[in-house]
């Protein structure tokens, strides 16, 4: 049975599965809830994902949520498939604690600010709602912070969890993409953090990327 | 070289990894960095925590940041000593993506709304400062609108990855630990969320965790 990818297309979640899929080229269907009748929030949806959140995957009946842990199964499963995205040896504690270091720095130094950003800049104004320009400040503020962190965790290494590319740098997409769509040059500004700058050009020209950043294709059939 | 673990005794995230090295009995030194001096922020500190944030380890030269990556970390290379906290097969794909899955709903859905009140009521308060009802409130309203989530999935299986311990359940006890202290009943209200109280109170009630909850040991 092909796998099948429950999300809105224009989730962020979503959109980081599918770059997985695409990278890896796995087959997939997408299935979107009904958005209109707040599916994800029915009692049905919340047997699958008991947060009432996107996306989650049905493999042939194993349900998995959280894009991040769906991101490293599909990585995991297909690694002999499209591209290389976890460490050579899988069995190597450091090269794989590098991994957990990466994941983990993104959903605590990252993406809370960036989120925090969206819902302010690029949600609200959707629904006719005003920003909060101190919440903007406070998420500005601390996200500056942390670039330079991971400007200089870069510095060290050519990608974010060592020297070689690994599904951790594509969780970065979907956020990394707003926070430049929204005109901030943290990942752009090439004097400021050439090394931020140097990674963010490579992984976001990525075909793969640009097939899925702004919507999740219907499917991916090899 | 024994493991040196970079910390304020008292630092949350830095709790939630001795807590693991406690539960497995992994020696280790504590090195406190100088609060008064904000040695965390220092250039020295920056070369192995770029974040200028505790804690970090220092294995015998691996250096290595991110609190629950140093927990998976510890939790694999010792997965023989001490409590077993990882699934019992770990080339099984499903469970491993099982984990990887409680991992990240510590993460997205736990910790913003604990750490938001937190940082609100406990850390400014400890440097002088008041908390900020708007933030408060919000971070009350993100966190009571995750625990039916939690309820239900505490109602499937016996802990956050399954049925059997990991280490995935202690993520959860510096902030649940934090907010008991000042008074919300999340994790406690057996009445209304009984799979939660269940789970938290087995969980919080381990003799690893009695051992580093005021103040990391000097030393194991």
């Amino acid at each position: 049975m092909v796998l099948k990818l429950h999300t809105m297309p224009w989730s962020a979640g979503g959109r980081r599965v599918a770059l997985l899929l695409h990278e890896k080229k796995v087959p997939y269907e997408l299935v979107e809830p009904d958005w209109a009748a707040q599916e994800h929030k029915s009692e049905q949806w919340k047997e699958k994902q008991p947060f009432g959140q996107v996306p989650y995957i049905d493999d042939d009946g194993f349900i998995l949520f959280e894009s991040r842990a769906i991101a490293r199964y599909i990585a995991a499963k297909y690694a002999s498939s499209g591209t290389a995205l976890l460490p050579d040896d899988t069995s190597d504690l450091q090269a794989m604690a590098l991994i957990d270091q990466g994941i983990s720095a993104e959903l605590s130094n990252f993406e809370p600010y960036v989120a925090g950003l969206v819902v302010e800049k690029l949600i609200k104004p959707l629904r006719g709602a005003e920003p909060d320009q101190a919440a903007v400040a406070k998420h500005e503020a601390t996200l500056t912070e942390k670039m330079d962190g991971f400007e200089l965790m870069l510095s060290k290494r050519k990608y974010m969890a060592g020297d070689s590319l690994t599904f951790v740098d594509l969780i970065f997409c979907p956020y990394g993409n707003a926070l430049t769509k929204m005109g901030y040059d943290h990942l752009t500004n090439e004097s400021k953090h050439p090394n931020l700058a140097r990674w963010w050009k490579e992984i976001s020209t990525r075909e793969t990327w640009l097939a899925v950043k702004d919507t999740v294709p219907k499917s991916f059939l090899v | 070289m024994v493991l040196k673990l970079y910390t304020s005794a008292i630092a949350t995230c830095g709790q939630r990894v001795a807590v693991i090295l406690h539960e497995k009995q992994i020696p280790y030194e504590l090195i406190e960095p100088n609060w008064v001096n904000k040695e965390h922020k220092s250039e020295s500190w920056l070369k192995n925590h770029p974040f200028g944030q505790m804690p970090f380890i220092d294995d015998d030269g691996f250096v290595l940041f991110e609190s629950r990556a140093i927990i998976r970390y510890i939790a694999t290379k010792y997965a023989s000593s001490g409590t077993p906290l990882l699934p019992g097969d770990t080339s099984d794909l499903k469970a491993m993506a099982i984990l990887d899955q409680a991992i990240s709903i510590e993460t997205s859905n736990f910790d913003p709304h604990a750490g938001g009140i937190m940082k609100e009521k406990t850390f400014k308060k400890w440097a002088g400062q008041e908390a900020d009802p708007i933030f408060v409130a919000k971070s009350e309203e993100g966190m009571v609108g995750k625990l039916d989530g939690f309820e239900k999935l505490l109602a499937k299986q016996k802990y956050m990855a399954g049925d059997s311990l990991t280490f995935v359940d202690f993520h959860y006890l510096p902030y649940g630990t934090g907010l008991e202290k000042l008074g919300y009943d999340y994790l406690t209200n057996e009445s209304k969320y009984p799979n939660i109280a269940r789970w938290w109170k087995e969980v919080s009630s381990r003799e690893s965790w009695s051992a580093v909850k005021n103040s990391i040991p000097p030393s194991l």
